[in-house]
């Protein structure tokens, strides 16, 4: 079977590739199209699963929901095999660095998936080790409200996936790499990331402040001072 | 097995009790208070005594608190009635007399010391551990206090009530290494997780191989700490029913369920019989998915899908039966404090009948698939082996102690939401491997299938919640109607529920075992201080151990047997 043979079924889109001549048995068309079409049809997703909506993920990959009819059965636990990524749970801080290497050893092009509020903005998670949303360091490009989303949600996220690719969008850079507020913590590279922080730490360094993110508190940790409160 | 009940729930406690005497016998005047509230009893100690009043319930013949518990901090800034800024309280069970026991002691804020007890407990390691990382407790003699939960670069101790619940710190590089490899040795080091399939997305383990064989490993959590108890303290009662949800999200249903009759005790009110039967009917499904999803994912990591394919098929069903009765699929917050938010649908039975069918189907066909499939035994029997003594030591509870051999099941010992009218056994192991804990967890589904049906044929009529109106809100139709039930629901809703002054540790069976909830309330809207014992946590604690001289593959299978839920792990 040659590749025109496909194209002579549904797949089709007659706006999309003009060029349809003698029933099918011609298409022209660009090469930019069919890889597009290929890409958008063999979605290799890596999930990221951490939580509660990783068993709702689990949900949509097995035979119930079934995510082989979207053309994205073929789970990759690594990323260097993987072009979509799905960030299916919270991420707390401590988990950011990890999100973040793994994000970067996808191979271009990449696209995120932010399944359920707590990867989107922490969720009810207001707290002192969740990130509030993981587009602090890593580019999403669907979001999927729910706690956890119905796989429904999911399935459409991944169609909606499809149509960013048959458009040739892909979200480039961290939506909210300026919420906590030091610069660089949305670099797309881990390393400028790193250079950015360690530039803002030396910069207030000289004015004699301290690096952000660090916290005074009434009582400090295994100091010899004697603490008091009130 | 016998399936005769446990006629009481909690020996006399108070000043009668033999915990009382033993330990006033034995120290003396370090005995310092002894209090009783809604049947727990809670004892207070010097903190010179510490480590001797610790070990007198461990030891001496007539308490035998073998089964560790749980360790805390709670912090009493600004109390009057708390001399000391600091206290440390420690959880121990007893499954030879059936009993449970609080010991407390306080320390200062200036000197936030006390010598530690693993050595007597194996499992206080990480429960010290989190104590100093989450309030600045030191432990003497500790041999690992570093943090555990919280990230390397954070500041502060986040559980202190000075510590500001949203301030983040940024973790720029993850730890490197969690083992000391020797000079010169030829051993390789191996890290897996925390974003490998097998450690289920959250766990991270390091392990020094010798060729194909573990020669140290140490683990390593925290990636989903999420801070349940920091937001338990800014949230009333009733809105931290969706957090427990979300603690093993496996069985969400049983977490509800446990925090519910939690604060019913400290409140003291009784839950209407058909909102128990409901209760346990629920909580049974949640336990036969957990189990699915533990074996499932188990098989998975060892290569083979097609059970998982199969099981989760029943797990389906299940969660249809949910969302017809509360809306959603997994994170269900069905229950209320004294009650559930709403009766069940008219086709209730049907479904759960429908329900009861596909999981019968699910357990014979993963029977068939796995228990006598040569390949799956030869990689679970006699790994992963743990003994009865060490898994009490660790504090192992629900199907991994029973796996261990040690029948302690909450829903026979202590009977609560009215199992006590159902006739079901509790399955035990006799070898404590793999295998054992993997027919527990086959044996207790098809418990679980029992109950329901018993529950089923005799489900009660009439209402699903309290009429309490300090606890539940009133019925619509009366706070539309009159002006009475409209104050009180604005009321409630304004103000919550307000406890009494006082401490309970509640408890149920989970999916993973005993999951308590100790609750220490000042009288206020929002709980002082919640703490859940997570039964992951001292069960994943021994993980490290369990592997050490076996193979790496082994390590996975061991894992998987264990159903560690990074949610209720970390918390």
């Amino acid at each position: 079977m040659g590749i025109l043979d496909i194209f002579k079924g549904k797949m089709v889109d007659p706006t999309m590739y003009p060029g349809v001549h003698a029933g099918g048995d011609v298409v022209t068309t660009t090469l930019d199209a069919v890889v597009k079409w290929g890409r958008k049809s063999s979605l290799w997703p890596m999930p990221f699963g951490t939580a509660c909506c990783a068993i709702e993920f689990m949900a949509v990959s097995l035979s119930h929901y079934d995510m082989a009819r979207f053309g994205a059965e073929v789970l990759r636990f690594s990323p260097r095999q993987a072009d979509l990524m799905f960030v299916a749970g919270t991420v707390p801080d401590k988990l950011a660095p990890v999100l973040k290497m793994i994000y970067d050893q996808m191979p271009e092009p990449k696209w995120v998936i932010s399944m359920g509020v707590c990867a989107s903005t922490g969720g009810f998670y207001r707290s002192y080790h969740v990130m509030q949303g993981i587009d602090e360091i890593v580019p999403v490009d669907v979001y999927v409200p729910g706690c956890p989303p119905a796989p429904e949600g999911l399935i459409a996220a991944i169609m909606k996936i499809q149509e960013k690719i048959k458009n040739g969008e892909q979200a480039k850079r961290p939506q909210g790499e300026n919420r906590l507020g030091a610069p660089g913590d949305g670099a797309i590279d881990r390393r400028a990331r790193r250079h950015a922080w360690a530039l803002d730490d030396a910069e207030r360094a000289k004015q004699g402040l301290k690096p952000r993110g660090v916290l005074e508190l009434r009582v400090l940790p295994n100091q010899d001072e004697t603490p008091s409160h009130g | 097995m016998a399936s005769a009940v446990a006629e009481t729930t909690n020996p006399p406690a108070g000043s009668t009790s033999p915990t009382t005497r033993v330990l006033k016998e034995t120290l003396g005047d370090a005995v310092t208070k002894v209090d009783e509230f809604r049947g727990d009893l809670a004892v207070t100690v010097a903190r010179d005594s510490w480590v001797k009043a610790v070990q007198t319930l461990r030891d001496h013949p007539e308490l035998d608190y073998k089964l560790f518990l749980d360790i805390c901090g709670v912090d009493y800034l600004d109390k009057d009635d708390h001399e000391d800024r600091y206290e440390v309280v420690f959880h121990a069970y007893s499954v030879s007399k059936k009993h449970h026991v609080r010991l407390k002691t306080s320390c200062p804020e200036n000197d936030p010391k006390l010598p530690t007890v693993t050595h007597l407990y194996k499992g206080a390691n990480w429960f010290e551990r989190e104590a100093w990382d989450l309030y600045g407790i030191t432990f003497d003699g500790h041999p690992r206090l570093e943090r555990l939960l919280t990230h390397d670069s954070f500041v502060g101790h986040p559980m202190r009530k000075d510590y500001p619940t949203a301030q983040r710190h940024v973790l720029k590089t993850p730890r490197e290494r969690l083992l000391n490899v020797p000079e010169g040795s030829e051993h390789m080091l191996m890290n897996i997780g925390p974003a490998h399939p097998a450690m289920h997305g959250t766990f991270r383990v390091q392990a020094l191989m010798d060729g194909e064989t573990i020669v140290d490993a140490e683990a390593e959590l925290g990636y989903m700490h999420r801070n349940f108890e920091k937001m338990c303290e800014v949230r009333t009662y009733w809105q931290i029913i969706p957090y427990t949800d979300r603690l093993n999200y496996c069985s969400a249903f049983m977490n509800g369920h446990g925090w519910a009759m939690a604060v019913e005790k400290l409140l003291d009110v009784k839950c209407p019989p058909r909102a128990d039967a409901i209760r346990v009917i629920l909580s049974e499904f949640s336990r036969i998915m957990d189990h699915i999803v533990c074996i499932g994912a188990n098989l998975v990591d060892l290569g083979g899908i097609t059970p998982m394919f199969v099981m989760f098929r029943a797990r389906e069903v299940i969660y249809d039966l949910l969302e017809a009765c509360c809306g959603a699929r997994l994170t269900v917050s069905y229950v209320r404090i004294g009650g559930l938010a709403d009766d069940v649908p008219q086709d209730f039975e049907a479904r759960v009948k429908a329900a009861l069918e596909a999981c019968r189907t699910a357990i014979a066909d993963g029977e068939k698939l796995v228990t006598r499939n040569p390949i799956f035994v030869g990689r679970f029997k006699d790994v992963g082996v743990m003994s009865k003594e060490n898994a009490l030591s660790w504090g192992w509870v629900g199907p991994a102690l029973r796996g261990s051999g040690i029948a302690y099941d909450v829903r026979k010992d202590h009977p609560y939401s009215g199992y006590d009218q159902y006739d079901f056994d509790v399955p035990v192991g006799d070898v404590g491997d793999n295998y054992d804990r993997y027919l527990v967890r086959m044996e207790e589904m098809r418990q679980s299938v029992r109950i329901i049906e018993q529950a089923l044929a005799k489900l009660p009529k009439g209402p699903v919640i309290t009429d309490d109106r300090k606890v539940a809100l009133p019925p619509k139709s009366e706070v539309y109607s009159n002006i009475e039930s409209l104050m009180n629901h604005f009321k409630l809703v304004y103000d919550g529920i307000l406890p009494p002054k006082g401490e309970v540790y509640g408890y149920n069976e989970g999916g993973n075992g005993e999951q308590g909830f100790y609750i220490v309330s000042d009288g206020r809207k929002f709980p002082w201080r919640v703490k859940l014992r997570p039964p992951c946590f001292a069960i994943y604690q021994a993980f490290p151990e369990m592997i050490k001289g076996g193979l790496l593959a082994d390590a996975v299978a061991t894992i998987g047997g264990l159903n560690v839920i990074a949610g209720e792990l970390d918390r």
